[in-house]
């Protein structure tokens, strides 16, 4: 019984969602933008493979990855971040103007039913919206582009969990605001917030730089690097989920102020405590078919027998470049391969008007047991020299090292802009149409 | 003896579903800020009877309701089923509140809305039929509820309320918008709806003191947020010591 009831929420959320204009309006202009990111990825790729004639790239350099799928699924992250929240917010703040709320506090599922229906919808809209970037996919492949299954897979379910996110968000902004306009307004000030954490953390590092790693932005850069962070994954799921919550706890109605309000913050709470104990876990998989968040296999075969904790300590500010590489081509790998590894930044800001000289500034210390060695280099070869060194053994062989081959394509995509442009406009226009159409048709019938 | 906060209730079997219950509101108060919007409400609900609860404007009745049904939380006071409290977040499984004044679902279909409470809540194809039937919905079912008139609009909601199962409806301007007739015979739905079968205790909020004299078994009177009397018409008039020929206005403006 409790099944069948539940079949009917969740309809009633699907039907809600195909009622509301803001949904066909991201479905309209979510066709646009993937067409138009699509079409501009396609053409610089098939220009560095050497399509206009010009001379083509070295193929190693010719990456799908961030050639073709990151750009043309970018669309998504805009769509998150403008269109997305406003059907969200409709879906919620709706229910609470109409009075609808009224009879859904009523139902004899938990209410906690009522809004995990509504998370299925809306996972389930964002999933249709995601066609236009499968269409992207499919047509790249249809003329002969290479994907690579693990990476792309990541990248989609990247932007699954960006939209996670995005309904967490909205949905408590929804259910905490008195009108949806309220609602958006919070929803767009939390992502205006989120670009000045990002922004903030890229000069000041530390804790604040710990924190922006889980920015929407942030984190979904991860995943479009090929690199798939249980941590990452954890928090997205736990910041959606927890939005979730948050609504849940406020909308029951009947519950004295203050309960809601203590509820509230104890749900908050929760999700920082989860979120904070997720973000030790270290675990992660570099799925990239290039192992770009890897050192040679060799390599890493090396390091995981050297049991000893490596320091490092780094005389790099946060706003300086060159600890951007060091953190992406050296730290972030040697923490994913060695048993432990601890880095102390122990440079502060150079931005500051009154700042001192360091004497040290630009040095990079690595410890293995008593062994000290600085170097200043930021690239992985040079970082692994130094390791073994410390660690008194010789590099390994890298000669069955395969390369990465990289997949230039030359051939044109004439049919792109029909496709985006005209006939997904048309199929979203004339579905919506349809289904306008039911119901009115059958008004007063004897 | 002060009534316990609601809040502090604690939990009970619930009644047997589809059979009349017998219930007891006491000393229910609501405060917005220094605004006292119910102040000590007082009264009994009996099994199968038709309850109406009446008073002018801001009186006080939408947010006696809201707070009975667990809608709103009350400050003080309690709900109590055969001596026990009813906590407000079981109280879904005891009563169905019908609000006056929401627009649910604004584009979907009556047709769809009624399958969806009645799939929602248990409620069989006849029953559904029935009530549609007996409100005269039939011409509307292919209509979104965003282009009903006020009255087709309430006798959807009314249909709504009819087809869940709860052993206490309460119904908020159950006649609002409605004409003399549909009047007229919404009342005949839901006296038949009450004396039927188990029969179903109704609890309805008027605004209009002739349709609550012509419909209801006994009266609970509201003024500024407190009970001035409780009822049958006879039993109110003796109270206000008037005769059999004064009317239920006549009783409302002697006791209040």
């Amino acid at each position: 019984m409790s099944v069948h009831r539940t079949r009917w929420l969740l309809e009633k959320e699907l039907r809600e969602l195909a009622a509301s204009r803001s949904y066909w309006l991201l479905l309209l202009v979510i066709g646009a933008l993937v067409g138009h990111q699509f079409m501009t990825a396609t053409s610089i790729y098939t220009e560095a493979s050497g399509a206009g004639g010009g001379p083509a790239a070295l193929s190693q350099g010719l990456s799908p990855l961030e050639g073709i799928v990151v750009p043309t699924l970018g669309a998504y992250d805009i769509a998150a971040t403008l269109l997305f929240p406003f059907v969200v917010i409709r879906l919620i703040a709706n229910e609470k103007q109409t009075g609808a709320l009224a009879l859904t506090l009523q139902s004899p599922l938990p209410f906690a039913a009522t809004m995990a229906a509504k998370l299925l919808a809306l996972l389930a809209a964002w999933l249709v919206a995601g066609l236009a970037g499968a269409i992207a996919l499919v047509t790249w492949r249809g003329v002969g582009g290479h994907l690579y299954g693990p990476e792309t897979m990541t990248v989609v379910l990247g932007h699954v969990l960006r939209g996670l996110l995005t309904i967490g968000v909205s949905a408590a902004a929804a259910a905490l605001a008195t009108s949806a306009a309220s609602a958006a307004i919070v929803a767009l000030t939390v992502t205006l917030g989120t670009w000045a954490l990002d922004y903030v953390a890229a000069a000041r590092g530390g804790v604040i730089a710990s924190v922006a790693a889980y920015t929407p932005s942030a984190a979904l850069r991860v995943f479009e690097h090929g690199e798939l962070r249980v941590a990452t994954l954890l928090i997205l799921v736990t910041l959606g989920v927890g939005g979730l919550v948050v609504a849940t706890v406020w909308l029951r109605e009947g519950e004295q102020v203050s309960r809601r309000v203590r509820d509230v913050v104890f749900a908050l709470v929760a999700i920082v405590a989860l979120c904070i104990a997720f973000a030790r876990v270290r675990d992660s998989r570099d799925v990239s078919e290039d192992r770009r968040n890897s050192f040679p296999g060799a390599d890493e075969a090396a390091l995981r027998t050297i049991d000893a904790p490596l320091h490092v300590t780094v005389y790099l500010a946060a706003e300086d470049p060159r600890l951007v590489d060091l953190e992406r081509g050296v730290l972030a790998k040697l923490r994913r391969t060695m048993n432990e590894v601890d880095v102390t930044y122990a440079a502060r800001g150079r931005s500051g008007l009154f700042e001192r000289p360091d004497q040290h500034y630009g040095e990079i210390w690595y410890q293995l047991g008593d062994r000290r060695e600085m170097t200043r280099s930021t690239t992985d070869e040079i970082v692994l020299e130094t390791i073994y060194r410390l660690a008194g053994r010789a590099a390994p062989s890298a000669a069955n090292e395969k390369p990465y081959p990289g997949y230039p394509v030359t051939a044109r995509m004439t049919a792109v802009p029909w496709i985006f442009f005209l006939a997904w406009p048309l199929v979203v226009m004339v579905t919506w149409w349809l289904g306008r159409r039911r119901g009115v048709s059958r008004r007063r019938i004897d | 003896m002060s009534a316990p906060p609601p809040d502090a209730a604690p939990d009970i079997s619930l009644p047997a579903l589809n059979r009349p219950v017998d219930v007891r509101v006491e000393g229910l108060s609501k405060r917005y800020g220094p605004f006292w919007a119910l102040r000590d409400a007082s009264f009994d609900v009996h099994a199968g009877e038709i309850l109406g609860l009446i008073g002018p404007n801001g009186s006080g009745k939408t947010t006696l309701f809201r707070s009975v049904a667990g809608l709103a939380p009350a400050t003080s006071g309690a709900v109590r089923h055969a001596g026990e409290v009813i906590a407000p977040k079981h109280r879904k499984h005891f009563l169905y509140f019908v609000p006056d004044g929401i627009r649910p679902w604004p584009d979907q279909t009556v047709d769809w809305v009624l399958r969806f409470t009645a799939g929602l809540h248990g409620a069989t194809v006849q029953a559904r039929d029935e009530i549609v039937e007996s409100l005269g919905l039939a011409s509307l079912l292919g209509a979104r509820l965003r282009e009903l008139s006020k009255g087709e609009h309430r006798r959807v909601m009314l249909a709504v309320g009819l087809l869940t199962p709860q052993p206490l409806l309460m119904l908020d301007e159950p006649f609002d918008g409605l004409d003399l007739r549909q009047t007229r015979d919404v009342m005949s739905v839901l006296t038949a709806h009450a004396r039927s079968g188990v029969g179903r205790t109704l609890f309805l909020s008027i605004h209009q003191l002739g349709d609550a004299a012509r419909i209801c078994d006994r009266l609970v009177l509201l003024s500024e947020g407190r009970v001035a009397g409780e009822g049958t018409l006879n039993e109110l008039r003796a109270r206000a010591n008037l005769g059999e020929a004064h009317s239920l206005e006549d009783v409302f403006l002697a006791l209040t």
